[in-house]
């Protein structure tokens, strides 16, 4: 296991660098935003009569970095401040930063996470029966649906199923994460919560799962030519057993689509909420450019990269955990 | 073809299931119809042999090994003929389950050395238990003993094998894995194919002596299908040359060899270089194999290629008639010996 302890260190120094970047990155957007927010803020204080120590700490409150402070001093206090994991307060709520994304965050993670496993197993399953069947009719059309449904935008996606499930045939609720009039906790309130997790889910998994398909069909078509199939086929091993030699051997690869996918269906989460006014991470982050509430929007941007950067490693490491030629290799070293 | 062999069957190898080939022909679709790749093949593998099959690439050898196991693959098909063994009588109509059964259980294949014949993401240990459990093994424990003795004696560590990855083991490992996983279930007739390609000389005279003795110690009936002549002389009791999808030659390995009749036979010998002498004395045959498109229809197939062409090669195919001690499909050889006598004169082809 030495090699796997190298290794997540390697994924998570290179984590820590592309996080780096991208708070940077969202600094430097803050910093050069037209009408400077921070410094607006800050006369705005003034003007209320704030003495400038007041505003001054004020307006650091908010934003992390003192509005007068040169270019170099309000990076090292914004740095500074999200090594505290402290993200400022909203602008619009005043409500501490963190809080908001928290609330926000559960709203986007667990369903992009729920639509993309299910699209996983789903793409996999039917994926390795469209390579089966490949030069049958039923294989090209299901290789067909996988190319068409990969084809069209996951807001697409969205607007078809909100249009017909909630509203020509309204049989699931397009509004909101759960039914507020219930008690959290209760058998009703659980029921509710999935009720409304229907349709964000079901636009996850199907604009995630035409790839899936795609990627997983031709992974099964290399495995199946290699040596070691026919082999096990003339040493008389049981179909189920030589199913599950080529299932796990073409799987592999497609946990780099997995990760990818996490983070389309990520950052598709952005308009997907917009259309289910699902209260995550893309609503908030929607929301908070429209108010014009740079903290929150920062933050949320923040996170959802972060978010992204993890399911990167994590998929990464994951494959080597699986993959005795990568495993055993880093135990060599 | 029983008198032959029964004098080079050790004792005991006389209970293993011999192989008994006729009139075998597999067809491979292709967009100009189905083109026959082997050709009513007639063989018998006897019991207790080492039988070598040479040719060159696409005359057909690595198709008749499948055939063995009902196992050409699509769009390939065995089109006529029987392939009788021993004890489970004609493959050709097994399907399914008993199919599966007969493949590994009675009839081992050795794939060829360069291939990879494992899973990469199993030990070689998971992969044995598999096969024990599609074969319905009840002792698994006694199956993996039996493992690690075979590759004891074959000069392997058996634990360590056993808990090794494919690419953990290098070319000549895994060939003795290969060699492991066909015997390990008591198979009693065993194809190799190309058991001893892309290993280097050392590995591949460990791995012939290797085959040699545990064919002598189970008396197994044995197939080893090769390009390499040298490999037939230090292995084979019998020999038989394939071209175009025929047997043209056949025979005891020291009369084929040492008395090579078929000019095909001859061709190929003359092609080898010697370790002394003149590396120009060494010819290569004129010509190129034909392929599954250019091989003709009536005639013989080596026409093309032979120095003693007659008119008759043209429109009849030669069949195999007994020389001395060996059979030969050639129109000229049968001229040149009118004593040769005919087929039917000892009537060792009828069944």
């Amino acid at each position: 296991m030495k090699g796997f302890a190298r290794r997540l260190a390697g994924q998570l120094a290179r984590g820590l660098v592309m996080v780096w970047v991208v708070l940077t990155f969202t600094f430097v957007i803050i910093s050069i935003m037209p009408g400077d927010p921070v410094r607006a803020e800050y006369e705005n204080l003034l003007q209320q009569g704030y003495s400038p120590e007041q505003a001054e700490a004020q307006a650091a409150m908010l934003h992390r970095f003192r509005p007068t402070g040169s270019v170099f001093e309000q990076y090292v206090d914004y740095v500074g401040s999200l090594l505290r994991f402290d993200l400022g307060q909203s602008l619009y709520s005043r409500v501490d930063v963190a809080t908001v994304l928290a609330d926000a965050a559960k709203w986007t993670v667990i369903p992009v996470l729920l639509g993309t496993v299910l699209s996983f197993g789903l793409g996999v399953v039917v994926g390795v029966y469209a390579a089966i069947k490949r030069s049958s009719k039923l294989g090209d059309m299901l290789t067909m649906s996988g190319s068409l449904l990969r084809g069209i935008p996951d807001f697409v996606v969205g607007l078809l199923l909100a249009s017909i499930f909630a509203t020509l045939w309204p049989i699931l609720p397009r509004q909101g994460a759960v039914n507020i009039l219930y008690e959290p906790w209760t058998v009703e309130y659980v029921l509710s919560l999935g009720y409304h997790a229907i349709l964000p889910v079901a636009t996850y998994t199907i604009s995630a799962y035409g790839g899936f398909i795609l990627a997983m069909k031709s992974s099964v078509v290399t495995v199946l030519g290699d040596d070691f199939i026919l082999a096990a086929e003339l040493r008389g091993m049981k179909r189920s057993i030589i199913f599950r030699y080529i299932a796990r051997n073409a799987i592999l690869p497609l946990f780099t689509v997995f990760a990818l996918s996490v983070a389309a269906v990520f950052s598709g989460a952005i308009f997907i909420e917009r259309i289910f006014n699902y209260p995550g991470l893309g609503m908030l982050l929607i929301d908070s450019i429209g108010r014009r509430d740079i903290t929150v929007m920062a933050g949320a941007l923040l996170l959802i990269t972060v978010a992204v950067i993890i399911a990167n490693i994590v998929a990464d490491l994951f494959y080597s955990v699986i993959d005795p030629r990568i495993r055993r290799a880093g135990d060599r070293v | 073809m029983t008198l032959a062999t029964a004098a080079h069957a050790p004792e005991g190898g006389t209970t293993a299931p011999a192989v008994r080939i006729r009139d075998l022909t597999v067809v491979y679709k292709t967009p100009a119809g189905e083109l026959p790749a082997v050709s009513e093949i007639d063989m018998d593998l006897p019991a207790g042999t080492i039988t070598g099959l040479v040719g060159e690439s696409g005359s057909g050898k690595s198709t008749l090994a499948l055939s063995l196991l009902n196992a050409v693959q699509p769009p390939g098909r065995i089109s006529s003929g029987t392939v009788e063994i021993d004890g489970l009588g004609d493959v050709v109509p097994l399907q399914g389950d008993k199919l599966r059964r007969v493949r590994g259980g009675q009839i081992g294949y050795v794939f060829q050395a360069a291939q990879n014949s494992l899973n990469p993401l199993k030990t070689v240990g998971k992969q044995l238990l598999d096969l024990g459990r599609s074969h319905d093994v009840d002792d698994l424990r006694a199956l993996v003993s039996e493992a690690k003795e075979l590759l004891g004696r074959m000069g392997l560590d058996g634990a360590r094998v056993l808990d090794s990855y494919q690419h953990e083991l290098s070319g000549g490992m895994r060939q003795r894995v290969g060699i492991m996983l066909a015997l390990v279930l008591n198979a009693h007739v065993v194809v190799l194919d190309e058991p001893t390609t892309a290993l280097d000389m050392i590995t591949q005279a460990n791995i012939l002596e290797i085959i040699r003795n545990i064919h002598a110690e189970r008396g197994l009936t044995t197939l080893v299908i090769t390009h390499d002549i040298g490999v037939v002389a230090e292995v084979a009791d019998q020999l038989a040359v394939m071209y175009g999808g025929r047997i043209v030659e056949r025979g005891p390995v020291r009369s084929v060899l040492g008395e090579p009749r078929h000019p095909y036979t001859q061709g190929l010998i003359r092609a080898i270089p010697r370790l002394t002498g003149d590396i120009d004395q060494a010819r290569a045959l004129p010509g190129r194999p034909p392929t599954l498109g250019t091989i003709p229809e009536r005639g013989c197939v080596f026409r093309d290629r032979c120095e003693l062409r007659m008119s008759v090669c043209d429109t009849v195919e030669p069949v195999l008639e007994r020389h001395a001690d060996q059979l030969v499909a050639c129109h000229a050889v049968a001229g040149q010996e009118p004593d040769g006598g005919a087929p039917t004169d000892d009537g060792q082809e009828q069944t």
